[in-house]
């Protein structure tokens, strides 16, 4: 049918298929618009170059919502305009802006109905710089704003992992040099290969799409500590899929954390970026995800060793605990025992001094009472006999406490002296000053001797020990042990009537058992 | 006492704690006995849990249910040189 009578609204994907209108007839002398518009036509295909690299400035630039792109290409005198189709713009991977520098590379055709020539472009690439290199400048600044890279949302990886999901191709170099470099550090894991093409259309939705379902059925597949995502090395273009958003997006959403390995050292990616680590290569990803299992264990054996030290240790510090504890005071100088039995004597004795003199006194009441009595009996040469011999029972009471208190003292000094001797609280600082005399006068060489002498020391010291300890039940102190297990009874708890005692006393030990058990009434 | 089942790191920090707390003589000896022995428990199952050493290579795949399934691989061999 007739177009309408006016003009419909500029629509460059309907110019292809509009055919020409038969041009109406004119006037003679004159032609129509339309022969006008096919005369530039023909004239500019003849004068043109079907194809024109063109170089100017964008701006102007709009994409509609059919998904075509519209432009003025311009520079310092002059505007071009451009249409780019939605086929053409889709191919491009940087998003064209206002006052970049590009080439455009199409044809010159004139828009009959408008009566205008425009460029179309087929394809537009950015002057200076590669198109996938501005491609990934524009992203990287995108998600840095959105803070996709925020080092704050990165996760530590696990430092023992047991299961590890890779995401890569099944085959090539990548692959087999993740799984070998971790089977050989570390071999007591898991890997889990979810394959995926990594180049290529589509490649960079099935990463996507293979990230999050191992993100999202984890524990479907019994859990994956760490996620290496990547390839080995190839071109810009191999290794493009890694610097897709869909790809970013994926890494950034995970929950578990994820490795990014992506070609070789010099090759940084937008998922290395958006990753929890970055690996240089897929080797050094295996090195970052397990550590050394030899160093593994040398650190479990290091910790066995620390328990064992530890312990060994905290047993010789109770060990000097108990030696200084024995060597206190009550242990060490059995005098200060003897000292408060001395004193008691000294009481005992002067109380029994103090009872005798009262008791005289009072036979002297009772005879100055009778005193009277008698002399008026005048039996006086009687009772001066008697006054006589009181006095000489006094004097002679007298004299026996005084002897039984210094034959007390007498005992009780030899038995201090044979103390001193024994007691090695005297004779180890004298020995040991022996010792050290000894040792200081030796030459490095003769250190051995001392070291001899040092332990034949601590010999003396046992056998000083057993001396005393042997004293002590000498003086007819006992030990009694419960026969089962030999703990010592100190109290009474633990034994009961039938238990079998083992006691033992100086010169032996003797079994016996326990009969009439009584508990003391010792506190209130 | 600790949990049966530790993660092997959960493990090597437990250790440390008791080979710290023996150490520094904070505890008890009978105390000490006891932690060294938990130690000593926790060091076996640590060197267990490491000599697992029969790995494993399972393939991942997406079922028509959108669910996941391991399934158990070959090891993959690689037909080009390695990448560095």
């Amino acid at each position: 049918m007739d177009a309408p009578v006016t003009r419909p609204p500029f629509n460059p994907e309907l110019i292809p298929e509009r055919p020409a209108r038969a041009a109406p007839p004119a006037p003679n002398g004159t032609v129509t618009v339309s022969q006008v518009t096919a005369m530039v036509r023909r004239a500019l295909a003849d004068a043109l170059p079907a194809t024109l690299h063109v170089v100017g400035e964008l701006s102007n630039f709009k994409r509609h919502g059919s998904g075509h792109l519209y432009f003025t290409l311009k520079d310092d005198a002059s505007e071009l305009s451009c249409v780019m189709w939605r086929s053409d713009a889709a191919r491009m991977k940087f998003a064209p802006t206002d006052g970049l520098e590009v080439v455009a590379t199409g044809k010159v055709e004139v828009f009959e109905r408008a009566g205008r020539y425009q460029f179309y472009v087929r394809k537009l690439e950015p002057r200076g710089v590669g198109a996938l290199e501005l491609a990934f400048r524009q992203l990287r600044e995108k998600l840095e704003r959105e803070g996709l890279f925020d080092p704050a949302h990165k996760m530590p990886l696990p430092a023992f992992p047991r299961r590890i999901a890779l995401v890569t191709s099944p085959t090539g170099a990548a692959v087999a040099d993740m799984i070998n470099t971790i089977e050989r550090r570390f071999p007591c894991v898991t890997i889990l290969l979810y394959p995926v093409r990594v180049q290529g259309p589509g490649a960079a939705d099935e990463i996507a799409r293979a990230i999050r379902a191992v993100n999202a059925k984890v524990e479907s597949i019994g859990g994956v500590d760490v996620m290496i995502v990547g390839r080995g090395g190839g071109s810009l273009e191999d290794l493009w899929a890694f610097n897709e958003e869909i790809v970013a997006r994926a890494i950034y959403a995970a929950r578990i954390p994820i490795v990014s390995a992506v070609g070789h050292e010099v090759d940084v990616t937008i998922s290395d970026l958006v990753a929890d680590v970055r690996a240089a290569t897929p080797t050094a990803a295996g090195e970052l995800v397990v550590p050394v299992l030899d160093e593994v264990v040398a650190g479990v054996n290091a910790l066995a060793d620390r328990l064992s030290r530890g312990l060994a240790s905290r047993l010789n510090i109770d060990r000097t605990k108990l030696a200084a504890l024995s060597s206190r005071s009550a242990f060490r100088d059995p005098r200060a025992v003897v000292y408060r039995r001395d004193q008691l004597l000294d009481e005992l004795a002067v109380r029994l001094y103090r009872r005798a003199v009262e008791r005289s006194a009072h036979g002297r009441r009772r005879l100055d009472a009778v005193a009277p009595a008698v002399d008026r009996i005048a039996p006086h040469r009687f009772l001066l006999q008697r006054a006589t011999q009181l006095q000489s029972l006094d004097h002679r009471l007298q004299a026996l406490v005084t002897r039984l208190a210094n034959a007390a003292e007498r005992r009780l000094a030899a038995a201090m002296e044979r103390l001193e001797r024994v007691s090695p609280a005297r004779t180890l600082p004298l020995l040991a000053d022996r010792v050290e005399r000894a040792a200081r006068g030796l030459g490095a060489a003769q250190k051995h001797k001392a070291r001899l002498a040092t332990a034949r020391l601590a010999a003396a010291e046992g056998r000083l020990q057993a001396v005393s300890h042997r004293s002590v039940l000498a003086r007819g102190f006992s030990v009694t042990r419960l026969k089962k297990g030999r703990t010592v009874v100190r109290w009474l708890a633990g034994v009961e009537d039938g238990t079998r005692l083992v006691t033992q006393v100086a010169d032996g030990e003797f079994e016996s058992q326990v009969v009439n058990l009584t508990q003391l009434e010792l506190f209130d | 006492m600790a949990k049966k089942k530790l993660s092997f790191e959960e493990a090597l920090e437990t250790l440390e704690a008791l080979a710290e707390q023996i150490e520094e003589g904070s505890v008890g000896l009978e105390e000490s006995i006891t932690k060294y022995e938990e130690g000593m428990k926790l060091i076996a199952q640590c060197r267990q849990m490491l000599s697992q050493a029969e790995q494993k290579i399972q393939k991942l795949q997406e079922r028509a249910d959108g669910t996941l399934e391991a399934k158990p691989m070959k090891r993959p061999k690689s037909d080009e040189p390695a990448a560095r």
